[in-house]
C-alpha cells in the first residue's frame, strides 16, 4: 500500500510500537466449567479461546489408537466474525485444516504422550477476532488450557511471529503488517530447553537476515513465556487457596 | 520501562535446575527441574559418632525419594510435568526408609486411574463374566463377577447395567485396561458394592475430594450436623449423597459442589442459615 510505513525513521511501527515489542498480553484459565480444561487470551486484537478435553477413550474408529502414546486431536476454527469481512466458511476449509496440523505438531512435542496409550486428548482452538498472530495466540491458548486440564507436559510452548522489513526483524505482528506482503516467521519455542516446536514460513526471505528474524522471535517467545508464566502461578495461587481452607 | 524491569526480576528459573526443598509449597510449572536433596550420612538410633566404613570416601549417599504425580525423573534430577504447588512428606516408619515422597498439588477434572484407589464406577455392560464399568478414566474397568463378597459360580451378584458401584482398582497402569474388585484383600466387601436406590451422583474436581478426605475436615463435619445422609466418596471426581427427602439431597449437593469456591466464612454463613430454616 503506497503512504503505509511499517516502520518509521524513529523506529516506530504502524501502532505506536517498537521493532521487538509485544502486544499487551491479557489471559485466563478455567474459563469454561464443562471441559477438563479451558484458558482465554488476548494479544492485542487477536483473542483466541481454546478448550481441551482428554486424557479420555479413542472417539470413532479404534483402528486409529496408537498402542504407546495417546493420539492428539487439534481442531482450529476461526468465527465468521473474526475478520474485517464475515467468512463465510468457519470451518474444514484449507487453511483450519493445516493449522489444525500445526497444533498438532506443536503439541506432540510438547505433551507427555507416552503416559496415556490408547487414548485420545482433543484440542479446539477458535479464533474470535484475528489481528495478526493467530498461530501464536492459538498456541499460547491451547497452552494454558492444557496445563488447566493437568495433562503432563514436559515444556512450556510459547509462540510468537515475526517479519522483516527495511533491515529490522518486527516481533509480534499484526494484521496491517502480515497484509503487507513481507516474510513472517511462525515460532513455537520450548523455553527450558531452547528446542524449537515449531518454525513455520512461507514467504521470501534471504537466508542471510534468518538469523536475525529468528533471534528476534525467539526473544519475544521467551517474553511470552514470562508473562503467561505470570498468569499461571496467578491461577494456581487463587485455586489453591479456596482449597486450603 | 519499570514494567519490564519487575518483569524480568521476576522471571522463571528457566533451565537453571533448583533445589526441591527451596520451592516446597510453591507453584511450579512444567520445564523446571528440581535437585534432589542430598542426603547427610545416616546416625542410626543411638549411634553417636559411629559413621559406616565407605570405600570411595568422598562419594555421598544418594537418597531413596518417591517420585509422586506430577513430577517425573529425569537422570538425577526431577522434572516438574504439572502446573502446581510442591509438596513434600516426610516417610511415617522412621528415617531408614527414605527422604519421602514429593509430589505436585494440581487441580484437575479428568481422572486418571491408580491402583488402589476407591472409586465410584457406573457399570456399562455386562460381556460374559465381567462388567464393564465406567471410571471417567480413558478407558472402562474390567470388574469380575466373582469380585464381590459372597460371590460363587452359582451364586452371582445382582449387578444391572447403569447401577453405581463402589470399588478399588487392583490392576491400574497405562499399559493395561485397568480392573478394578468389590473385595478387600481379606476377601470381605468392606463397605464396597453395589450402591443403593436413590440418592444423586454428581461430579466435582479432584482437589475437593481430596480436601473432603482428608482427616479432620470440617465440611463434612458441618454437613453431618445438617441432616442425616448417607454419602459415597470416590477418588475419580464422583460422590453419591442420599438424605431423607429429594429437596434435602439437592441442597447437599449444591453445598459440596459450592465449596470450591467458597471461602470458609461464606461456608459457615450458608450453613448457619440452613441450621436455621
Amino acid at each position: 500500500m503506497a503512504g503505509l510505513e511499517l516502520l518509521s525513521d524513529q523506529g516506530y511501527r504502524v501502532d505506536g510500537r517498537r521493532a521487538g515489542e509485544l502486544r499487551k498480553i491479557q489471559a485466563r484459565m478455567g474459563v469454561f466449567a464443562q471441559a477438563d480444561g479451558s484458558a482465554y487470551i488476548e494479544q492485542g486484537n487477536t483473542k483466541a479461546l481454546a478448550v481441551v478435553y482428554g486424557p479420555h477413550e479413542i472417539r470413532g474408529s479404534r483402528a486409529r489408537a496408537l498402542p504407546d502414546r495417546a493420539l492428539v486431536n487439534c481442531q482450529y476454527s476461526s468465527a465468521t466474525f473474526s475478520t474485517g469481512e464475515r467468512k463465510r466458511r468457519p470451518h474444514g476449509d484449507r487453511k483450519s485444516f493445516e493449522m489444525g496440523l500445526q497444533l498438532r505438531q506443536t503439541f506432540e512435542a510438547a505433551i507427555l504422550t507416552q503416559l496415556h496409550p490408547r487414548s485420545q486428548i482433543d484440542i479446539y482452538v477458535q479464533v474470535l477476532q484475528a489481528d495478526g498472530g493467530t498461530y501464536a495466540a492459538c498456541v499460547n491458548a491451547a497452552m494454558l488450557a492444557v496445563l488447566d486440564a493437568g495433562i503432563p507436559m514436559q515444556d512450556f510452548v510459547c509462540a510468537c511471529s515475526a517479519g522483516f522489513v527495511d533491515g529490522t526483524a518486527l516481533a509480534d505482528l499484526s494484521h496491517v503488517e502480515e497484509a503487507a506482503g513481507g516474510p513472517q516467521l511462525a515460532l513455537a519455542l520450548l523455553p527450558a530447553s531452547g528446542q524449537i516446536a515449531l518454525l513455520e514460513m512461507d514467504a521470501r526471505l534471504h537466508e542471510d537476515h534468518l538469523e536475525q528474524v529468528l533471534e528476534a522471535a525467539a526473544r519475544a517467545a521467551r517474553d511470552v513465556h514470562t508473562l503467561l508464566d505470570r498468569v499461571v502461578r496467578q491461577h494456581v495461587r487463587e485455586a489453591s487457596i479456596l482449597l486450603e481452607d | 520501562m519499570a514494567e519490564a524491569a519487575a518483569v524480568a526480576a521476576e522471571s522463571p528459573a528457566g533451565g537453571r535446575a533448583r533445589a526441591a526443598r527451596a520451592v516446597l509449597d510453591q507453584v511450579v510449572l512444567p520445564g523446571e527441574e528440581l535437585l534432589l536433596p542430598e542426603q547427610e550420612d545416616a546416625d542410626g538410633p543411638g549411634s553417636a559418632g559411629e559413621r559406616p566404613l565407605r570405600l570411595n570416601a568422598g562419594a555421598r549417599a544418594r537418597v531413596r525419594v518417591v517420585c509422586g504425580p506430577g513430577l517425573r525423573r529425569c537422570g538425577d534430577r526431577l522434572l516438574v510435568t504439572k502446573c502446581g504447588r510442591l509438596r513434600h512428606k516426610e516417610p511415617g516408619g522412621g528415617g531408614g526408609g527414605g527422604s519421602g515422597v514429593y509430589w505436585v498439588d494440581s487441580q484437575q477434572k479428568r481422572y486418571v486411574p491408580v491402583k488402589g484407589d476407591h472409586v465410584i464406577g457406573i457399570v456399562t455392560a455386562k460381556s460374559g463374566d465381567i462388567f464393564k464399568v465406567d471410571v471417567g478414566g480413558s478407558e472402562p474397568a474390567s470388574l469380575s463377577y466373582l469380585a464381590f463378597e459372597g460371590a460363587t459360580k452359582r451364586n452371582r451378584p445382582n449387578v444391572q447395567v447403569g447401577d453405581l458401584i463402589y470399588g478399588q482398582f487392583v490392576v491400574a497402569n497405562k499399559d493395561m485396561e485397568p480392573e478394578m474388585v468389590c473385595i478387600d484383600s481379606c476377601g470381605r466387601a468392606n463397605g464396597m458394592g453395589v450402591i443403593g436406590q436413590d440418592g444423586l451422583l454428581f461430579k466435582v474436581t479432584l482437589g475437593l475430594i481430596r480436601k473432603l478426605l482428608a482427616p479432620d475436615c470440617e465440611i463434612l463435619q458441618e454437613v453431618g450436623k445438617l441432616y442425616p445422609l448417607e454419602i459415597v466418596f470416590g477418588m475419580n471426581g464422583r460422590i453419591w449423597v442420599k438424605a431423607k427427602t429429594i429437596q434435602q439431597t439437592l441442597i447437599l449437593a449444591n453445598i459440596l459442589e459450592a465449596c470450591e469456591h467458597m471461602t470458609a466464612d461464606q461456608r459457615k454463613q450458608i450453613f448457619s442459615r440452613l441450621a436455621e430454616s
